[in-house]
């Protein structure tokens, strides 16, 4: 229908971020897409992108501030996506909200982690600016546990705080040599760039570690004219917690991988990098966890000659800035699981600091539960009553991953270069309302309702009492969603259902109906036209 | 001067994305999810309440959203189109049009086609009442696609045609439509008589008058359907049965 406005308004209703999930997300959401059952699922997350630009391109997106119905000030701490979620959605329910960020600028992760060709500064600052049109206020510059406390906060009258501080520290390798000059890690190193620091990696540089902040960082070092990038990972390419795709796109710019490696020693002359000594590995049996530990194979040390080492073997939280009782055991912030409020009242706490390192759409899940409990709080209403329904995540995606559409043109000529890839979508509009077309309409992932009131989720419900179980319906079926139960009578499989009504309009005994869109439902509209038809 | 006709257009909801904006403003619109929800049941209720004539839109194959819920579609049309011309109404006032997004057809001029058509045809309005002959009929047209014969004939009709029965024979399309050909007139006659000794028990030669047919074949029928359980004897006038129709369930 070409309602592109109004699709980006839909999007916003539930996600402040648009522009964003639209190039950067792993979109779990198309692994949950009923179209993949079928053929391919609908490209949701490029046609995200699509609308998103499309409503940027028409000039820049302003948003009216939300009035105040509420007096309580909420602290949020940290302007990631977590916290920026949050506070966005608290301002919607009319709360006042403080975002205290202790970098230049707002945005985390998003901001300061992820580079330039992925996703280019201006788009997070646009998303950003919205929220702040909403009303919320960021200020940056704002250190947390110097120039303001959980106490501090408290006297200054916030009646909730939300700390949302990610997961800054890069994990230490714990090796000799990891002082040496050239050692800069993945996230500092990208950080850095973000910063516009210039750091210095020479001409071969190795990364270390399979996630995708190594990959980042490799295609980044290779930007920025590093004639040798390899990315040393400790196990095989299929334990890679890369996504196959950026892996793909990093093979393509030229980084060399070496697969069950492991660094043992950095190696310096005048206190710089020279070398890194690796052991080989092997993959022991998958333990309880599935998972294959990598065992050292001894005698296999060997050494690759390099000018910088870049380390991204994950991150954890800056616990020292924490009061220790919100500390758990495993070194992230403890929440109650249900109210995600942690051991002090008044004070929750979601996304990274609490998941330890995820994705984007992760921290603006848990910035929306977080924001929804913090109101439950503030109206005192029992936070245990019901528990914040959370969204099921396809576990096994990997196996789901030939079957998303991608959109992204294969990178022509600026391979190299910090020029944002363009995505194909961008270019034909045509061509995304064929895509959005593929939608069946199903509704798990979204029900838009917009002008036609067909978006709903339909399905076909069986009256067991009038059911006499011809079959008729599970032969009819396009989907086989139909089958006979012990009974002899026909079930429905929700999950199969598209609700196109086939079945329902051909019933011998009217056993079948749609839920939704029902017979009388089609007659009224119909009488209701022919009054209105002269 | 006639009055413009009341059409109503049932359009698939994937086959024409903008086609609102194309629509000549005199045709109503039911937007659908797909052809093959469109109950046969519908349409002919939207004759019964006063729509002179339906244009249906959906989509070519292969191009179904719902992979062949087109091809059950085309297939209640042709049923439709058949039990109509029993009912006196003109097939031509149900036009299926089948479209390809790719194609970029035209829908306004094939409906202005079709307006003509219909404004040829007349109305089935005469002034504010509908002919009551007509709405009979309509009513038991109505009722022999709601029994489960019909439905299920046509609902198998793919099955049959194309795959095999459950001997492993197929059957040719032109011994299918025979068939059906005279599954819908009993089918037809039967509503008839139901809904006729409905309102008031009659007998045997009454019913034949009143629908013009031979009271022999009406017989047969009211046997057929007593055995159904669909009709029953009301009481016995003199030596002459009359009969009921009964409710069912």
């Amino acid at each position: 229908m070409g309602k592109f406005k109004e699709a980006v308004e839909v999007i916003r209703g539930d996600l402040p971020f648009p522009a964003i999930c639209g190039r950067v997300c792993f979109s779990p959401c198309e692994d949950a897409c009923s179209r993949i059952n079928i053929d391919q699922s609908v490209a949701i997350r490029s046609l995200k992108r699509l609308v998103a630009d499309i409503e940027r391109e028409q000039g820049k997106v302003t948003a009216k501030p939300i009035p105040k119905k509420y007096d309580e000030k909420i602290a949020i701490i940290g302007a990631g996506p977590a916290g920026l979620a949050a506070a966005y959605e608290l301002a919607k329910l009319g709360y006042p909200v403080t975002v205290f960020e202790r970098m230049p600028e707002p945005g985390g992760m998003m901001r300061y982690c992820i580079p330039d060709y992925r996703l280019e500064k201006f788009v997070v600052k646009n998303e950003i600016d919205y929220i702040q049109d909403l009303g919320v206020e960021i200020k940056t510059g704002v250190e947390f546990g110097k120039d303001i406390t959980i106490d501090g906060l408290k006297k200054d009258g916030y009646k909730a705080i939300f700390i949302a501080i990610g997961a800054q520290l890069s994990a230490k390798l714990n090796i000799p040599g990891e002082d040496l000059e050239g050692v800069i890690h993945a996230v500092d190193f990208l950080r850095a760039l973000a910063l516009g620091k210039q750091p210095n990696i020479g001409e071969r540089v190795a990364v270390i570690g399979g996630g995708n902040t190594a990959i980042d960082a490799a295609r980044t070092a290779k930007r920025l004219g590093a004639k040798e990038v390899m990315i040393l990972y400790r196990r095989s390419r299929e334990e890679m917690p890369a996504h196959p795709w950026e892996i793909e796109m990093a093979e393509k710019d030229g980084v060399k991988f070496y697969f069950l490696v492991a660094p043992k020693r950095i190696i310096g002359k005048d206190g710089r990098v020279k070398a890194i000594e690796c052991l080989r590995m092997r993959l022991s049996e998958p333990d309880e966890t599935g998972r294959r530990r990598p065992i050292p194979i001894p005698f296999t040390e060997h050494q690759y000659e390099v000018d910088a080492v870049v380390p991204a073997i994950g991150q954890v939280i800056e616990a020292s800035v924490l009061p220790p009782e919100i500390i758990g055991k495993n070194g992230l912030i403890e929440v109650n699981p249900i109210t995600l409020e942690t051991s002090i009242p008044g004070v929750f706490a979601g996304g990274d600091a609490v998941t330890g390192p995820a994705s984007i759409i992760e921290a603006v899940g848990a910035g929306k539960r977080v924001a929804l409990s913090i109101h439950r709080y503030l109206r005192g209403k029992s936070l245990e009553e019901e528990k914040i329904e959370e969204t099921t995540w396809v576990k096994d995606w990997r196996s789901l991953e030939k079957k998303k559409r991608r959109y992204e043109s294969p990178v022509e000529k600026p391979h190299l270069s910090f020029e944002e890839v363009r995505a194909y979508l961008e270019r034909v509009q045509r061509a995304a309302r064929f895509e959005a077309l593929r939608c069946l309409g199903c509704g798990p992932c979204a029900e838009c309702l917009m002008g036609i009131d067909l978006c709903v989720k339909d399905k076909a419900v069986v009256d067991e009492g009038k059911c006499v179980g011809c079959g008729l319906c599970t032969e009819i079926c396009p989907f086989g969603a139909i089958s006979k139960n012990e009974n002899g009578v026909a079930q429905v499989n929700e999950e199969l259902c598209k609700g196109c009504g086939t079945c329902a309009a051909r019933c011998p005994k009217e056993a079948i109906t749609m839920e939704n869109i029902s017979n009388d439902r089609i007659l009224s509209a119909i009488s209701n036209v022919l009054a209105g038809v002269v | 001067m006639e009055a413009d006709p009341k059409i109503i257009c049932f359009a698939c909801n994937w086959a024409f994305p903008e086609w609102e904006i194309e629509t000549p403003p005199d045709v109503g619109v039911i937007q659908v999810k797909c052809i093959g929800r469109l109950d046969p049941i519908i349409v002919l209720e939207s004759f019964a309440q006063g729509m002179d004539g339906a244009i249906i839109v959906g989509c070519k194959s292969p191009d179904c959203h719902f992979i062949e819920g087109n091809l059950y579609g085309e297939r209640t049309i042709r049923l439709l189109k058949k039990i109509m011309a029993l009912a006196g109404l003109e097939p031509k006032r149900l036009h299926l049009e089948l479209v390809s997004p790719i194609e970029n057809k035209s829908l306004p001029s094939i409906v202005e086609k079709f307006i003509d058509e219909v404004k040829n045809l007349g109305s089935l309005f005469k002034g504010e009442e509908i002919d009551e002959e007509i709405l009979f009929n309509i009513q038991a047209a109505k009722q022999a696609v709601v029994w489960s014969r019909l439905r299920m004939l046509s609902g198998r009709e793919r099955k049959l045609t194309e795959k095999i029965n459950v001997y492993g024979e197929k059957i040719r399309q032109e011994e299918f439509d025979r068939l059906v050909e005279e599954v819908i007139e009993e089918e037809y006659l039967r509503s008839k008589i139901y809904l006729l000794t409905k309102s008031k028990p009659a007998s045997v030669e009454e019913i034949s008058e009143r629908i013009g047919v031979d009271s022999f074949l009406v017989l047969q029928h009211v046997v057929a359907l007593r055995r159904k359980g669909l009709l029953g004897m009301d009481r016995i006038e003199g030596y002459t049965p009359l009969y009921r129709a009964l409710e069912v369930g």
